[in-house]
């Protein structure tokens, strides 16, 4: 133990792939914080990381920042490339501007929040764990999701929750489409209150109120004759 | 086929028999049809348009059993801290959990390990059962990223990124729900039972521009311990592997048309792709084009039945043979044992295609505790590895009769064609022109 709170990287001193290791090193050492300076939306800032520590990145990031990690909680202050957080196991990232083309893809736990909006084609194949978004969400999001929870306030592209299997999307906004295999459901009320006390932890405007899409479990089976379902999913 | 004439029948060609009953399963089910191992066309060029033309007096042969023949094959070498070393120039294709019952996996994996080659996870994440039979583990990296963890990456002796088979390019996966256990949808995350598909593309990147980023995520993540290669299934394969090949992997894999499937629809197993032979010529000259044949090593399969057709890939330019249907028969598949059990899916040994419904008569592609136990994973790992063995050995016969003892030094001056398009996609020289460039009008 180095017993240091906070190790302060230069990106723009550094390979990413000394930056990789730096984290990785001053994770096993148990220090707490580590800040990253001048990322530039460099790619792959914080690639498997799977021990505890808190990241700091300032500035923008390019494509996984924080991804295949376990056991990791970043700030980013500025927006992030595509595929922020992907195949997050356990941990919490908060991107305070937005985030690219597949923000959180399959991730397996944990909670990834953009401030802003986010591209199309985010969270997809989510495994568990939750997308939390503040704005804007784009096209076929939510696509063969399998659990967890989307939480979108502001409007959605178009196929939303195309071929999910299970769990939920929550929408403040107006929905382009939902995808196929989808279905409109009623929101109990401390699913309600439960949502906006979350929205209100990260400091989101929560809007008035949402829609939930879940599976309507159509695509379940092959056994189903619904042509009309099938012909858009194959 | 029940009342069907059997013989003397005057069936058309177009309204064949076997069309017939498409049309009509489809009128009943409402889908395309989907079944397992892989295409019945008999039209395909093939392995057995060349043959070799082995040592005489132009060329001396090497003493079979005596003198060395080389067959190791290392992949990342000088590249990656850990290359991958097979003893043999084999590699048991990606093969999932999930398709394959746990002793198939057991059974592929000890193979493997006594023979010095690898196995690999397939999609559905990686079974500790998988990893504890196998010494060289290559763990895929799909688009459904099912049980993927960068725990199970860094467990891995290789990491190969999917992006299509031969089976079926361009499209996701499918595992019907017979085969969804509660073990199988615990690792895949997926509700029990279901009918599984899983997308075509990668979750979060797009082109081969993105290709680049990808490949150095995964290398961060494995700490660029182990090779990292990709998979396409054969199509447009040239430009697919130069495209590839610029991304900066260790190797490339690809499967022809032939490739073997557990799960796909029959109307593409049938019509998409390219065959094995004429994938080759095009890959390999791709990679000679970009003066990188030598750094990035060529692992092919779709349709390897033996040694003759693996080293015939290797004198076309492949590095390491990719085989599956050929392992899964070694081990029993096709077996007429249980036979009853074969027709009551409505088939029979030889002809069984049925991996799909998970009724495995022998054990292997099912997820029922009563058919798994069939197989036994210790007998099968033996018929395996025999099967291994003699492979091994034809593929050395053929280098040695040709008079080289590195396997690897075979080439395409080595075989003829015995057909013209088989000489014309490989530029393998056509029997009985001796180079001649055909004079047709001389006589
Ligand atoms: C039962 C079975 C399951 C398969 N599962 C996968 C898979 O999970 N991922 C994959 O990339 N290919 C899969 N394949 C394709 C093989 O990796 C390989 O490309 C193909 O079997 C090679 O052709 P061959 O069977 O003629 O040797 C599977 C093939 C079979 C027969
Ligand atoms: S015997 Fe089993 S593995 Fe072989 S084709 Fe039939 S179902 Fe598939």
């Amino acid at each position: 133990m180095s017993g240091k709170a906070i190790l302060t990287l230069d990106s723009n001193k550094l390979s990413v792939h000394e930056v990789n290791l730096a984290i990785r090193k001053a994770a096993k050492d148990g220090i707490k914080t580590v800040e990253l300076l001048n990322p530039m939306a460099r790619h792959n800032l914080g690639v498997a990381i799977t021990d505890p520590i808190h990241l700091v990145y300032k500035g923008d990031v390019g494509y996984y920042a924080v991804s295949l990690s376990d056991q990791v909680s970043a700030e980013i202050h500025g927006s992030a490339g595509w595929g922020i957080g992907d195949n997050l196991i356990r941990g919490e990232i908060v991107v305070h501007g937005n985030a690219a083309t597949a923000a959180a893809p399959s991730l397996r736990g944990g909670t990834v929040v953009v401030k802003g909006s986010v591209g199309p084609r985010s969270a997809i194949g989510l495994k568990s764990g939750e997308l939390i978004v503040g704005g804007g969400a784009g096209y076929m999001t939510g696509f063969f999701m399998q659990k967890g929870r989307i939480v979108i306030c502001g409007d959605t592209g178009d196929a939303i929750g195309d071929s999910m299997y299970q769990g939920a999307i929550y929408v403040g906004g107006r929905i382009g489409s939902v995808g196929s295999g989808c279905r409109f459901v009623d929101i109990a009320g401390p699913e309600r209150d439960e949502l906006f006390a979350t929205l209100e932890r990260y400091k989101i405007k929560a809007p008035k109120a949402f829609q939930k899409v879940e599976s309507d479990r159509s695509l379940w089976h092959f056994d189903k004759k619904e042509f009309e379902v099938w012909k858009d999913v194959l | 086929m029940e009342g069907r004439p059997l013989k003397d029948a005057n069936f058309s060609g177009i309204w064949s028999p076997e069309t017939i009953e498409a049309i009509q399963e489809k009128a009943d089910l409402g889908r395309y049809q989907i079944r397992g191992q892989a295409t019945k066309r008999r039209d395909l060029p093939s392995f057995d348009d060349l043959v070799f033309v082995p040592a005489g007096l132009s060329r001396m042969p090497l003493e079979g059993y005596r003198e060395r023949c080389d067959t190791k094959v290392t992949i990342g070498e000088g590249r990656v801290k850990r290359p991958l070393v097979l003893d043999r120039p084999i590699m048991i294709a990606g093969m999932s959990f999930g398709a394959l019952s746990v002793n198939a996996k057991r059974a592929l994996g000890r193979a493997a390990t006594k023979c010095g080659i690898s196995t690999c996870t397939g999609d559905g994440g990686m079974h500790p059962e998988e990893r504890a039979n196998s010494a060289k583990l290559v763990y895929q990296y799909l688009p459904s990223r099912y049980g993927l963890t960068p725990y199970d990456m860094r467990k891995a002796d290789m990491i190969e990124v999917v992006c299509g088979q031969g089976a079926k390019p361009g499209t996701g996966g499918v595992l019907l729900g017979t085969k969804v256990s509660a073990e199988v949808a615990r690792m895949r995350d997926l509700p029990e039972g279901v009918d599984q598909r899983t997308p075509s593309r990668h979750p979060d990147w797009m082109g081969a521009d993105d290709l680049p980023v990808k490949i150095q995520q995964i290398r961060e993540a494995v700490d660029y311990e182990v090779p990292v290669s990709v998979k396409v299934g054969a199509s447009r394969i040239a430009d697919d592997i130069k495209l590839i090949a610029r991304a900066g992997v260790d190797a490339i894999v690809f499967d022809g048309m032939e490739g073997g499937t557990a799960a796909s629809p029959t109307i593409q197993l049938d019509h998409t792709g390219i065959p094995t032979i004429a994938a080759i010529a095009e890959a390999a000259e791709s990679l000679r084009d970009m003066g990188l044949k030598e750094d990035i090593k060529l692992i092919v399969g779709g349709g390897i039945r033996n040694g003759a057709d693996a080293a015939k890939c290797i004198a076309l330019g492949a590095d390491v043979v990719y085989i599956g249907t050929a392992a899964l028969i070694a081990l029993g598949c096709h077996r007429p044992i249980h036979v009853e059990d074969y027709h009551r899916m409505g088939t029979t040994p030889y002809e069984c295609n049925h991996c799909h419904t998970g009724l495995c008569p022998v054990g292997i592609t099912t997820q029922y505790p009563k058919l798994i136990e069939r197989l036994d994973p210790d007998e099968g790992a033996e018929r395996v590895a025999n099967f291994l063995n003699a492979m091994t050995m034809e593929i050395q016969l053929f280098a040695r009769a040709c008079g080289k003892n590195r396997v690897h030094d075979l080439d395409g001056n080595d075989m003829r064609s015995l057909t013209i398009e088989a000489s014309m996609m490989t530029g393998v020289p056509m029997v009985g022109l001796n180079g001649r460039v055909p004079a047709w009008r001389t006589y």
